[in-house]
């Protein structure tokens, strides 16, 4: 569902005062008391027992995503995650519906740049089957070519839901186009009609025979389960499953730095007030330098004080919503600043303003208290997520798929909190003052050019 | 070296074996003993001036939501002024007597949460998450926004200006403009069928004494209900609304009554809405239905459920599933204390709207023409009631969950009774719940997109269809359309 990369970009967003409350009480998130092990085949396995309440989730996370789309096959890696509901040789297609919604259960699935993730949550007496049955269709997926050709019309439908129907899909379909050169990221997640309509069903074999292997998944298993109990289950069904001999095609292609800014105009038939997108590449979300970013995110866009929202929203009332976003991945990934017009000011209006609060906050002093302020929405928000057996497992995914190892997951917080003033300037300076900024003027397209439809990337 | 060539063989014949049924079983293995669900009700306990304090504790995290909860919404927007109680919800945060705007939001965010207000159907809002070391200092600020609001005349213009661009973007969607048309439609000039967030018309009408005045009338503690989740115990709880919201003063007057007018029956033609370059078309349908005070509100929730709610429901496996028209379809009972609507939805490619609008009629009309098989019904049901319990998980969840209840005069107990009553629904109740409350005909059906691919075909199964420029929409007629009647 191709879920992630939609969501940070042009919502309302936050700003900053110097009002100084007293610091708050100090208060430390739990840690995530995780077991992991790794299977003879190469599974890796993350179990965390929780009994709140009597479900537990099942997740699994494979380390292939959108930048793994086959040449010519733009979006096919989120094409096949919507095939891995349908048949296998054991299951009836949607036969996980069956398993999971008509018991009192969820599921679903995401497909990211980096990654691919399969979730459910069940009543907990249903844990065994949901291992079985993500273990089958691990090794035995087997769809056939009407299901193939239903699934890539909904797929289809989504892109023109998610980029031709909604006023600003059009910008963000073009983020990354826009903002990488080499890299192939550059090719975004949902891809385009064209090269969907390209994909087959041997495509389908060979991507799941390529990337979807015990040594390229991680398996996550949190809630309400007993550990002995779910350790012979895992070995049981997960074990058996052999470990293919040839290696793991991986992208290599390095981003080239940027050299010189770039300006490029977008438009769309339906666009009811201008928009503005500048980006910059950002490090490694595994980087040193990802936990300053992220403060300095937080302060510029995290929330109505965020600075974002009280410069161009509130004080100037310049843009109906302004933000900042960090787009942390497994390569280099993307910092953007983006702001949707008020009535009667102009991309280029914006573009000005959002530079300006990113140059005060590089270069003019801190106050101490929005420091903190930032610091305990992160950590508020981090026990928010992690309420549920959902939210603590999908925690420990991002922590071994973004950062390469599960124990992250405790450790990132605590970075969180020790980053300075001085490291917030430090990062800004780096990766935004001093590189080149891609800009993107969005904007309604001139009326004898409307209709046309736009698939092209 | 037979000996090692034997093993080396067996040891290739297991790979072989494995790579093509690496399952050591061929059917899924059994379903253990279950585990219920266990919900507590909530505490109710009331203060002096009538405002009621409800708490649901739970341990394990060291969070609370805060959420007062005042019993009347968008349903008292004034005729003329669609919108406003959303927008009074809105400025609340917006200045107090002691704090502006920006010290409001950077007060709330150094707390680590994030002061939200709003205002739907029966209900307005103020509400907030934080650690338990915060809750105090977080409910002195909900308190100070719900009880001395500002109503500050530049902040009004503000907000009044984001309303406005914000309804530009959202009117830009064929999803969201034939949703809100379908309404209007369905509902005419009665109370449900004005848009929730306004028009650009109505919100260029408001004054700050307007808004005054509906804060005055409603915002009151005997009109309001103060709802603590998460880590806290009642007698805490009662503690910290008592100092906060215990002087809040309830008025002489008695209770505004409810101003909700039924909605008239009146059966319209099809409308298309031609949105110039849409890259879908929004599929939407609406028809006046239960209240959630009706004996067979629990029948009225599983019928959506097997029709239209959920992956599985019928209609998205007609229409998404079987037939790949589109990325997701659904359908709602949203009873309210005294009505309801019902509505289904989809977004699709625009040649494809015709088959869709089929689609949703012979879905529809199936429930009502049929019992549905056990089995069915028996999934459906659980998909619901997980749905339900899995509305209990997080404290933002649960605290909106009763916030609801409360908003719609239903006893929260009603949180333990909710599963049991959806699991007694039979398929005879939810056929003759169909048959009651979902004639085909009363359906109020919308389509919005670029009409030259859709309005053709659309006109074979309805003849009758109007077609409406985007330009001309007006959500304050009940028409639809300027200068029509």
């Amino acid at each position: 569902m191709f879920a992630r990369l939609l969501v940070a970009l042009l919502l309302v967003a936050g700003g900053a005062v110097s009002a100084a409350p007293a610091a708050p009480p100090k208060l430390d998130v739990p840690p995530l008391e995780f077991r992991e092990r790794v299977l003879g085949n190469g599974l890796r396995v993350v179990t965390l027992e929780d009994h709140a309440s009597p479900t537990v989730s099942v997740q699994v996370w494979y380390d292939v995503g959108g930048k793994d789309d086959p040449a010519g096959r733009s979006g096919f890696a989120h094409l096949f995650e919507h095939l891995m509901f349908k048949s296998t040789r054991y299951l009836k297609p949607e036969q996980f519906d069956r398993m999971t919604e008509d018991v009192g259960g969820m599921n679903n699935a995401s497909t990211g740049d980096d990654t691919t993730n399969y979730f459910e949550v069940v009543p907990s007496n249903h844990l065994e089957r949901l291992l079985w049955a993500e273990a089958e269709r691990l090794s035995n997926l087997n769809v056939d070519d009407a299901a193939f050709r239903s699934e890539r019309s909904v797929v289809q439908e989504e892109y023109r839901e998610r980029v031709l129907a909604s006023p600003y899909g059009r910008l963000h379909e073009a983020l990354a186009r826009r903002s990488y050169t080499e890299h192939p990221y550059r090719r975004g997640v949902i891809g385009n009609i064209d090269e969907l309509n390209a994909a087959s069903l041997d495509d389908v074999r060979a991507f799941h025979r390529t990337y979807y292997r015990p040594d390229n998944a991680i398996l996550i298993v949190t809630g309400d389960f007993d550990q002995k109990e779910v350790d012979a289950w895992i070995d049981r069904y997960f074990d058996p499953i052999p470990r293919p001999p040839m290696a793991i095609p991986r992208v290599t292609v390095v981003e080239p730095p940027r050299v010189r800014a770039a300006h490029f105009r977008e438009t769309g038939p339906n666009v009811p007030l201008p928009a503005v997108a500048i980006t910059w590449l950002a490090p490694s979300a595994r980087s040193a330098d990802a936990p300053a970013l992220q403060v300095a995110a937080a302060l510029l866009g995290n929330g109505e004080s965020a600075r974002m929202n009280q410069a161009l929203v509130y004080r100037a009332q310049i843009a109906q919503s302004a933000s900042f976003d960090v787009d942390l991945r497994v390569d280099n990934g993307l910092l953007i600043a983006s702001a949707i017009a008020a009535r009667r000011s102009t991309p280029a209006t914006l573009a000005r303003a959002l530079r300006k609060e990113i140059d005060r906050l590089a270069q003019s002093p801190v106050p101490a208290a929005e420091l903190a302020k930032v610091k305990t929405q992160l950590l508020t928000h981090a026990l928010i997520e992690r309420q549920t057996p959902l939210g603590k497992g999908m925690a420990l995914g991002d922590a071994i798929v973004s950062l390469g190892d599960a124990r992250r997951v405790n450790e990132e917080l605590a970075q969180l909190q020790a980053v300075t003033a001085a490291d917030v300037q430090r990062v800004l300076r780096t990766y935004v003052l001093d590189a080149p900024e891609v800009t993107i003027e969005y904007t309604q397209q001139a009326a004898a050019a409307s209709g046309k439809d736009g698939t092209k990337p | 070296m037979n000996g090692t060539l034997a093993a080396a063989l067996g040891v290739l014949a297991t790979l072989v074996a494995s790579a093509t049924a690496a399952q050591p079983f061929a059917t899924p293995p059994p379903v253990a003993a279950p585990r219920p669900v266990v919900i507590a009700a909530p505490v109710v306990q009331t203060l002096g001036n009538g405002l009621r304090v409800i708490v649901a504790q739970r341990k394990g995290t060291p969070l609370v939501t805060a959420l007062l909860v005042v019993r009347s919404g968008t349903e008292a927007d004034p005729a003329a002024l669609s919108g406003l109680a959303d927008l009074t919800a809105t400025l609340l945060t917006k200045g107090t007597a002691t704090l502006s705007a920006p010290q409001i939001a950077e007060a709330a965010e150094a707390l680590g949460g994030m002061l939200e207000s709003g205002a739907g159907w029966d209900r307005s809002y103020v509400s907030i998450t934080v650690t338990r070391p915060q809750l105090a200092r977080a409910l002195e600020l909900v308190a100070e926004v719900t009880r001395r609001p500002r109503f500050a005349g530049a902040e009004l213009e503000r907000a009044r200006k984001l309303a406005i661009d914000g309804l530009a973007v959202a009117l830009a969607q064929p999803g969201t403009l034939s949703q809100l048309a379908a309404t209007r439609a369905a509902f005419g000039a009665s109370t449900y069928g004005h848009p929730a967030h306004g028009t650009p018309a109505s919100l260029a009408r408001m004054r700050r004494a307007d808004v005054v005045l509906l804060h005055a009338r409603l915002y009151r503690p005997d009109n309001a209900a103060l709802i603590f989740v998460g880590d806290i115990d009642p007698a805490d709880a009662r503690a910290l609304a008592q100092a906060t919201f215990g002087r809040w003063p309830r008025p002489a007057a008695s209770r505004p009554p409810s101003a909700v007018t039924a909605a008239a029956p009146v059966v319209r033609a099809p409308v298309a809405i031609a949105m110039t370059g849409a890259g879908q078309a929004g599929v939407a349908f609406a028809a006046p239905t239960i209240a959630r005070s009706a004996p067979d509100y629990y029948p009225g929730v599983v019928a959506n459920t097997l029709l239209g709610a959920g992956y599985s429901s019928r209609l998205n496996q007609e229409i998404r599933i079987k037939r790949g028209l589109s990325y997701g379809v659904g359908s709602a009972v949203d009873a309210r204390r005294d009505g309801g609507v019902f509505r289904v939805s989809a977004q699709t490619k625009n040649e494809s709207a015709p088959e869709v609008v089929r689609v949703m009629l012979d879905e529809i009309a199936r429930v009502a023409a049929a019992p549905a098989a056990v089995d069915e019904l028996e999934a459906r049901k659980l998909a619901i009631i997980g749905a339900v319990s899995r509305r209990f998980e997080t404290t933002e969840d649960l605290a909106g969950t009763i916030a609801s209840l409360e908003a719609n005069g239903v006893d929260v107990a009603e949180l333990t009774r909710a599963i049991g009553r959806i699991a007694a629904v039979t398929p005879a109740d939810v056929q003759t719940f169909a048959k009651a409350h979902w004639p085909v005909s009363a359906l109020q059906i919308v389509v919005a997109g670029e009409a030259a691919q859709f309005v053709d075909a659309l006109r074979v199964a309805h003849p009758d269809v109007v077609l409406i420029p985007q330009k001309d929409i007006d959500l304050e007629r009940a028409a639809l359309s300027r200068g029509a009647k």
